[in-house]
């Protein structure tokens, strides 16, 4: 006769909570609205596309150019660089801020994020090629997200 | 409930006849998957992203903040303090792999506080009484249903507390954080896993005792 195994015990142990113990039938939707409507007042801020500069074509058919972007007191200066079918942003928070950047490249949700350092710069790397927008998520609670528009890579 | 483990059976069986190394796939991979696609999707701007997140999540939650020996409206006041807090603290989360672990980690300390702060050492509240209220089947499955059930729920209920609690967090969560389980369960933390396999053993034992599944064909 075979052992249960680890497996097999602990889905005996979920089947039996979760028939012993249901989740209370209105509990998933109420938590739904109740995120809901803590993350609408999460409302993005767009920044603003204030310059643009290409620079020219580097070694191995890479390039580069730069972007920046303004948002209330904040600048924030990007460099893209692509080379092959990737591509890096360099960037740099002015004044420096303690937040997350996140890359949405496209209409494919993707884990691209990074911190900003104490002197304000950040990096991704590996980024696909296309249409890309950055969102800043301040640390500070209090301070709502922005975004910048879509830029093509 | 039976034709659910007679499924897990199945499928126990087929792994076990091949490669032993293998293990199926726990329906928690599942789960923890579709939390971090919801997040990414959510962090992408789609809310139904959100709304797949917290429907798959909480009742991880739920079972979780249970085994704190929560009253059923205090799990949820701990469940619904959990999504606030990530949706207020979405930006530190980098990794959306990390994003069930943290939710669990989360409502673990929440519980735990609460816990301590409400000083819960109520044994008999609604969780105990629970298998003694009547259950609405038909007739035909009730009589096999609760012959089954029954007698799974008296190996799992019959475990030592400590055991109970510590197999419920380790059933539903995703490698909970050792360290934490051992503060919350005041416990050393060289001892969790061992204490683990000693649980288990023992739901084992008394599964098979209980003839809930120690039947010939397994």
């Amino acid at each position: 006769m075979s052992e249960l195994s680890r497996e097999d015990l602990l889905g005996i142990v979920r089947d039996v909570w979760e028939e012993r113990d249901p989740v209370p039938e209105h509990l998933v939707a109420a938590m739904q609205a109740a995120a809901a409507v803590a993350a609408s007042d999460l409302d993005l801020e767009l920044m603003e596309l204030v310059e643009r500069s290409t620079e020219l074509a580097g070694a191995r058919g890479s390039t580069a150019y730069t972007l920046r972007f303004v948002h209330g007191d904040t600048d924030l200066l990007l460099r893209v660089a692509v080379d092959g079918d990737r591509s890096r942003v360099d960037g740099w928070v002015v004044p420096p801020e303690p937040m997350t950047v996140r890359a949405l490249p496209g209409e494919v949700p993707a884990p691209y994020a990074a911190v900003v350092s104490d002197s304000g710069r950040f990096e991704l790397t590996g980024l696909p090629l296309g249409l890309l927008r950055l969102r800043l998520e301040p640390h500070d609670a209090s301070r709502p997200a922005f975004a910048t528009p879509t830029f093509e890579i | 409930m039976t034709e659910r483990l007679m499924e897990r059976r199945r499928g126990a069986t087929r792994i076990m006849t091949g490669i032993g190394a293998v293990r199926p796939a726990g329906p928690a991979d599942e789960v923890w998957q579709r939390a971090t696609d919801g997040f990414n999707r959510w962090v992408a701007g789609e809310s139904s992203g959100l709304d797949d997140l917290v429907a798959v999540m909480t009742p991880v939650l739920w079972h979780v903040v249970r085994s704190y020996r929560l009253s059923e409206s205090a799990a949820e006041d701990v469940v619904q303090t959990t999504w606030l807090a990530l949706v207020r603290r979405r930006a530190a989360i980098l990794d959306a792999q990390a994003v069930g672990g943290w939710l669990t980690t989360t409502a673990r300390r929440e519980a735990w506080r609460v816990a301590k702060a409400t000083n819960v050492a109520v044994p008999a509240d609604d969780q105990d009484l629970a298998p003694m209220l009547p259950r609405q089947r038909s007739a035909e499955d009730a009589v096999v249903q609760r012959d089954e059930g029954d007698r799974l729920w008296a190996a799992v209920d019959g475990l030592p507390e400590r055991c109970r609690r510590l197999l419920r967090i380790v059933a539903f969560e995703n490698r909970p954080d050792y360290r934490e389980l051992a503060a919350d369960l005041e416990m050393p933390v060289g001892s969790i896993g061992p204490t683990r396999g000693r649980c288990l053993a023992k739901l084992r034992v008394a599964l098979m005792h209980s003839g809930a599944t120690g039947t010939g064909e397994y």
